[in-house]
């Protein structure tokens, strides 16, 4: 049984109340949830909150599974990504009342992937790391802004030194050029 | 003009900003309900999410603690758990009249997932003489940072607010904020405020719309009770 097929019976036995799926389901995928949370969050203690919580989603959110169409991995991905975008983006909206913390979201959001990370996303299916070698290098970096640090336009905007409008039309265009290698 | 392949386009820029979370407000509302009611902008949302999930392939798997598994599972399936609004004794609280009233659905919609409490919680019931005014008040010590609350009856007369305070000793009262306009929510607990919880008596005044513009209450206090331990 491929990987993703088992993972996929694990996310449908735990929608059944399976405790035993779901533990198993835990072991096979939490690694990759919790370095994501780590990447995002870049503080261990709150990382570690999140790991609880997305794990929690993703007990009663399990019968939910089959109808959004994704692949388990994404859909594990996608839950645990925008969990710890939500606490990023509270956090900054807090450190910004008290001055400061965008820099350091900046650099985290700027830090792409060396050669060797590189040949790992390669041995997978991620397409998207050499389309996005395709753009320039600030656009490829706007668009890992946004998913990998929860970036708002007007950050980015801010961060890149240019109007919000004229942000969001490059950002959107630079999104349509990505399609187009992804689906080529 | 716009030709189909514009319209194409910015469905799919529109997708791709959907799911990297860059829509808010009226554009985000119209994005969610596309997404419940159009098959072919759910597809396209559906593959971005597929191929912006590979920008994860390069953050390496971290084994978390082992503590945390038993954490999940405590949480989800501890055999002592109880919802913490049995533990709190607020179902008899809230009796047949009120569900009959349809706050059935609210209480079902309060987290019962909490952790397990690290220390003893605390309860408060903050009601008038006639119970015209009821609102209970739940601190549990695994999220110290907020007051849960609950007001099963009673609400703000239109331009007013409800305001919560907080009375430790002879101290004067000291503000907690407003109610949550809605019958469940929370108030923020700050964290200096938290040693007095267990003595303190909760009340809740009457004040113009947005608070009392003083250091203390301007209006009749409405509800008043001490914060007991569980």
């Amino acid at each position: 049984m491929s990987r993703l097929t088992e993972i996929e019976g694990l996310i449908a036995r735990s929608a059944l109340g399976d405790r035993a799926a779901f533990g198993a389901l835990y072991d096979a995928t939490s690694a990759k949830l919790f370095g994501i949370c780590l990447r995002v969050l870049d503080n261990r203690a709150e990382a570690e909150d999140a790991l609880q919580e997305i794990y929690v989603k993703v007990w009663h959110n399990a019968g939910r599974y089959e109808v959004n169409g994704l692949s388990p991995m994404t859909w594990l991905i996608t839950i645990a990504r925008n969990h710890a975008i939500d606490r990023l983006r509270t956090r900054r909206r807090n450190e910004s009342r008290h001055g400061g913390g965008m820099e350091a979201v900046a650099q985290l959001a700027d830090a792409a992937p060396g050669p060797e990370a590189h040949a790992v996303a390669a041995s997978e299916n991620a397409r998207i790391e050499s389309c996005l070698t395709e753009l320039e290098s600030d656009r490829a970096g706007a668009v890992r802004g946004a998913y990998l640090a929860g970036e708002s336009y007007a950050e980015l905007a801010e961060r890149y030194g240019v109007p919000l409008n004229t942000m969001r039309t490059w950002l959107r265009r630079s999104l349509i050029r990505l399609k187009e290698c992804l689906t080529r | 003009m716009t030709g189909a392949q514009d319209h194409n386009e910015d469905d799919t820029a529109r997708a791709a900003e959907h799911v990297l979370g860059l829509l808010e407000g009226a554009e985000l509302a119209q994005a969610e309900r596309r997404l419940e009611t159009d098959a072919e902008y759910r597809a396209l949302h559906a593959m971005w999410a597929e191929d912006l999930a590979g920008l994860t392939d390069e953050i390496a798997p971290v084994a978390p603690p082992a503590r945390i598994r038993r954490m999940i599972e405590a949480r989800l399936f501890g055999a002592e758990r109880k919802s913490l609004l049995r533990r709190l004794g607020l179902w008899p609280a809230l009796g047949a009249a009120a569900l009959a009233a349809g706050t059935y659905a609210m209480v079902t919609g309060l987290d019962l997932l909490r952790p397990e409490p690290v220390g003893p919680g605390l309860r408060a019931e903050i009601a008038a003489e006639d119970r015209s005014l009821v609102v209970l008040v739940a601190y549990d010590p695994a999220e110290p940072e907020a007051l849960r609350v609950l007001r099963p009856s009673g609400e703000a007369t239109p331009g007013r607010s409800l305001e919560l305070w907080l009375i430790a000793g002879e101290a004067a009262p000291v503000s907690l904020g407003l109610l949550p306009e809605d019958r469940e929510g929370r108030v923020t607990l700050p964290e200096d405020l938290r040693p007095l919880l267990p003595q303190a008596v909760l009340a809740v005044s009457d004040e113009p719309a947005g608070g009392s513009p003083a250091a203390g209450p301007t209006g009749p206090v409405l509800a008043a009770g001490p914060v007991t331990t569980l």
